[in-house]
């Protein structure tokens, strides 16, 4: 093993002590520069350094939140599993996105037939009634109401046309022809599309002195607007100006979730003008003016209409609620732990092996630099059995080095000198170290692999371990004990901890 | 393993031949000899020289004193199951005003929803029940509050039936993954011994055993903690795959070592047989062996002690779990290579 003393290991360990060291220190010195407070939490973190996020992402049990799993059931027709689970990834990242969580994560999972969704910060109660809400898109026309003063159509309240979402098989946002803007594609199935084409005629023929060419001339009439949600309530108090105006405004699926009967939410999708009847059942809503919608635009009135109805039915699996005090408590007492039984092990590794195990120490904090560095750059998501893996791959960093120490002292006894014993026991107890860290390092893959879901993570903090604990019980040690052996002061064996089996 | 002065001019660095010189002090028999002799080995006036192989029928007979047992509760009652295993609704609370455990399962009773109730100690309670829909579980929170008094809500775990089964299926699959994987790493390594594959094929399957046996081990003593003693601690969640899983890979490591050791010493001794080369292995990485376990177990023990609620139960099992690995690896995995071996002769 040409590893110790040479010039591309040292720099290797170098960089990646001078990496950890960044990665780690990051916060302090993101808080430092900024002028936060070096500790609690600051408004403005997580530190970015141009668009790289460096900090240790809580798993629900440490940050509190919610997890719910749901299992997809009633999957339509002539679309793919796959199609229709990302489909309803996007409807719920959207309804979800309206409630402000920092980071949802929202992931498939299973045969595609599967959805985990984690929110930081939010109640079971209010996750589930957004994410599972079952709202019912309309279409209103407009009648003549001269005492309504305001909402989007001043002297005209809406009146539901029994045309719903139910009626939509798909909405979605294309280029228009033109190639320039975006418009929404809308498809209704075979008795939306009777009943879409006769409230588009009706529409027309309601204000016939409108030219179908010009979008800036219209009437009231001839609009079609698209709601969540809009009751027949909503449209009796459509003489309250305040009332219509808040209604007209852009939807709010987080208020729609979780409203009691007195709220008031914004329920409008949008209000288009009908240009000619529509026969087919394929609409295009335009965004009017000459460069249409933007791409964004387009694609959250496709969502918000499609979001109307999910693709599949939703059956809860399982729901974790975890308040942020129990995480709170949590953390802190692992970390206790942890460092309760780091230290234990390094008074320990100090007293028994000495100036060896003094370095070893030295060598385990290095590979807890690396570890934390490499969890907040992959990132890892850090759950409290991830700690926990974390806390025994030290034991293995560890054993590796009981392997090196206890094989130093045979060779001493058998004769050989401190420096070539140092060496003779790194080579003799390698094939020992490198075929249990293998051993383990094929069994994290399969749990990470084919393991159950709640393994995968852990498997994960336990496999960074492993290699971190390579690196630095074989060549941080190693190194460290033959840069301290060159300098002869502490060739004694009495420091080396041999001493005490003297043979009488 | 020791030497004296004279002894050290002309050895040839593995100390095998001097310690088989040595004559035999009384073999120590019992489990509970052999933890003190780290201490033997910090000052001894001689080395102990254990006697790890004669003995092993009793060593084989102490493993399946706990797994025959383990067995039985598994096979007789079953688990106790935690929430995310057995499904249902979870409540984790903390009532500051410190109710009786009666007066939170009076109110409890009252909701029909067929609750159980657990003191955590100091005001805190966990309340198990059918699983509730999210109405009811408000209707059910509502209450509490009405009923009992005003509570923090700590955790709330909601679990329908159909995980358990899967995450099990899974587990069971990823075990008989690694073992396939593990039997095929270990004859590959070892099939340099003289012997050849058969000889390799004989180490794999020797730590394949004591790799069933740790996880039969840790299965069974929660068996019996769950259905025999009916302790919460016993119970099956995720969190004890996870534990059981991680054994898997702590027990061949091991092992690993031990066989490390024999392959070594079978190079290096021609004139020993393959019995005592392998209690020779044991004793030289018989230190090493409770070191690094001794350090885990310290860990593990702190976070038994002061770890929160949640990780106990997975610390205990991760506890037993490396104390069998290391037992297993010393005690059943060496000597049944020596068993296998004398079925099969190889030279």
């Amino acid at each position: 093993m040409q590893l110790v003393l040479s010039w591309p290991v040292r720099l290797l360990i170098i960089g990646l002590l001078l990496f950890s060291l960044f990665v780690d220190g990051a916060g302090y010195w993101y808080r430092i520069a900024n002028h936060y407070p070096l500790t609690g939490n600051v408004a403005g973190l997580p530190p970015n350094f141009g668009g790289w996020q460096l900090y240790f992402h809580k798993g629900l049990d440490l940050a509190g939140g919610t997890h719910i799993e749901y299992q997809l059931t009633n999957f339509p027709a002539g679309q793919t599993r796959a199609d229709v689970q990302q489909k309803t990834i996007t409807v719920i990242a959207k309804r979800v996105n309206s409630l402000g969580v920092s980071e949802p994560e929202i992931r498939g999972a299973g045969n595609n037939d599967r959805i985990t969704v984690d929110l930081a910060g939010v109640t079971a109660d209010q996750a589930q009634k957004v994410i599972g809400a079952v709202n019912r898109l309309v279409y209103t026309t407009w009648v003549k109401d001269d005492k309504v003063t305001g909402g989007a159509q001043a002297g005209y309240k809406p009146q539901l046309t029994g045309l719903t979402g139910d009626d939509i098989s798909s909405a979605t946002a294309v280029i228009d022809q033109s190639g320039i803007g975006w418009v929404v594609n809308i498809q209704f199935s075979s008795h939306g599309a009777d009943l879409f084409g006769k409230l588009t005629t009706d529409n027309v023929a309601a204000c016939p002195g409108d030219p179908n060419t010009s979008i800036a001339a219209n009437c009231a009439q001839r609009h079609l607007a698209i709601w969540l949600d809009l009751s027949p309530n909503d449209i009796a108090n459509w003489e309250d100006t305040a009332y219509a105006s808040k209604v007209s405004l852009n939807y709010d699926t987080a208020c729609l979730a979780t409203a009691t009967p007195t709220t008031i939410c914004p329920k409008m999708l949008v209000d288009a003008v009908t240009l000619q009847p529509i026969l087919g059942g394929n609409a295009v809503i335009t965004g009017g003016g000459s460069g249409g919608f933007t791409q964004q635009a387009a694609q959250d009135l496709a969502t918000g209409i499609t979001a109307g109805s999910l693709p599949v039915d939703l059956q809860v699996l399982s729901v974790q609620q975890v308040g942020s005090t129990l995480g709170a408590q949590s953390v802190k007492l692992s970390i206790a732990a942890g460092l309760l039984g780091l230290s234990i092990v390094v008074l320990f590794m100090i007293i028994y092996y000495r100036v060896p195990g003094s370095l070893a120490s030295l060598a385990l904090l290095f590979y807890a630099g690396v570890v934390f560095a490499t969890f907040k750059v992959v990132p890892v998501t850090l759950t409290l059995a991830g700690i926990t893996g974390f806390i025994l791959s030290v034991g293995m960093a560890v054993d590796a080095n009981v392997l090196i120490f206890e094989r130093f002292k045979e060779e001493v006894r058998a004769g050989r000198t401190i420096p070539a014993a140092v060496d003779a026991a790194v080579r003799r107890a390698w094939p020992a170290i490198w075929n249990s860290n293998v051993s383990t390092i094929f069994t994290c893959l399969i749990l990470a692999g084919v393991g159950p879901n709640a393994v995968k993570g852990f498997a994960i903090t336990l496999l960074i371990g492993v290699f971190a604990s390579l690196i630095s019980s074989i060549i941080v040690t190693h190194n460290l004990l033959a840069i301290v052996m060159a300098g002869g002061r502490f060739r004694r064996p009495s420091l080396m901890g041999v001493d005490r089996v003297r043979s009488t | 393993m020791l030497r004296t002065e004279t002894s050290e001019a002309e050895d040839d660095g593995t100390g095998v031949e001097e310690l088989e010189e040595q004559p035999a002090e009384e073999p120590t028999t019992q489990l509970k000899a052999v933890v003190p002799s780290v201490e033997a080995q910090l000052a001894p006036p001689r080395v102990r020289k254990i006697d790890f192989v004669g003995r092993r029928n009793w060593y084989f007979a102490f493993s399946l004193l706990i797994i025959i047992p383990g067995i039985f509760f598994m096979a007789h009652s079953g688990f106790k199951l935690g929430i995310d295993f057995a499904g249902g609704t979870e409540f984790t609370v903390n009532f500051p005003s410190q109710p009786s455990q009666a007066q939170v399962e009076a109110a409890v009773a009252s909701e029909n929803a067929g609750g159980t109730v657990i003191s955590t100690g100091g005001g805190g309670y966990i309340i198990r029940t059918l699983p509730l829909t999210p109405a009811l579980q408000k209707g059910f929170e509502t209450d509490l509050t009405n009923k009992v008094g005003p509570y923090e809500l700590q955790q709330v775990l909601e679990v329908g039936g159909t995980i358990a089964g899967e995450t099990i299926r899974l587990a069971l699959f990823s075990v008989f993954l690694a073992a396939i994987v593990i039997l095929g790493l270990l004859t590959f390594w070892f099939r340099n011994v003289p012997g050849g594959w058969r000889a390799g094929f004989q180490f794999g399957g020797s730590a394949l055993a004591a790799l069933l046996h740790d996880v039969f081990l840790l299965t069974g003593v929660f068996a019996i903690l769950g259905t025999g003693l009916n302790l919460r601690i016993g119970e099956i969640n995720s969190l004890f795959v996870t534990a059981v899983l991680t054994v898997v890979g702590f027990s061949v490591h091991d092992t690993i070592v031990v066989f490390d050791r024999i392959r070594e010493n079978l190079r290096v001794s021609q004139r020993l047989s393959f019995e005592q080369v392998v209690n020779i292995s044991i004793m030289q990485t018989l230190v090493r062996s409770i070191i690094t376990s001794f350090t885990v177990v310290l860990v593990l023990v702190a976070i038994l002690v002061s770890g929160g609620d949640t990780l106990k139960g997975f610390a205990l099992a991760l506890l037993i779990g490396i104390v069998s690995g290391t037992y297993s690896s010393i005690f059943n995995a060496a000597p049944l290579l020596v068993v296998w071996r004398r079925l099969q002769p190889l030279r």
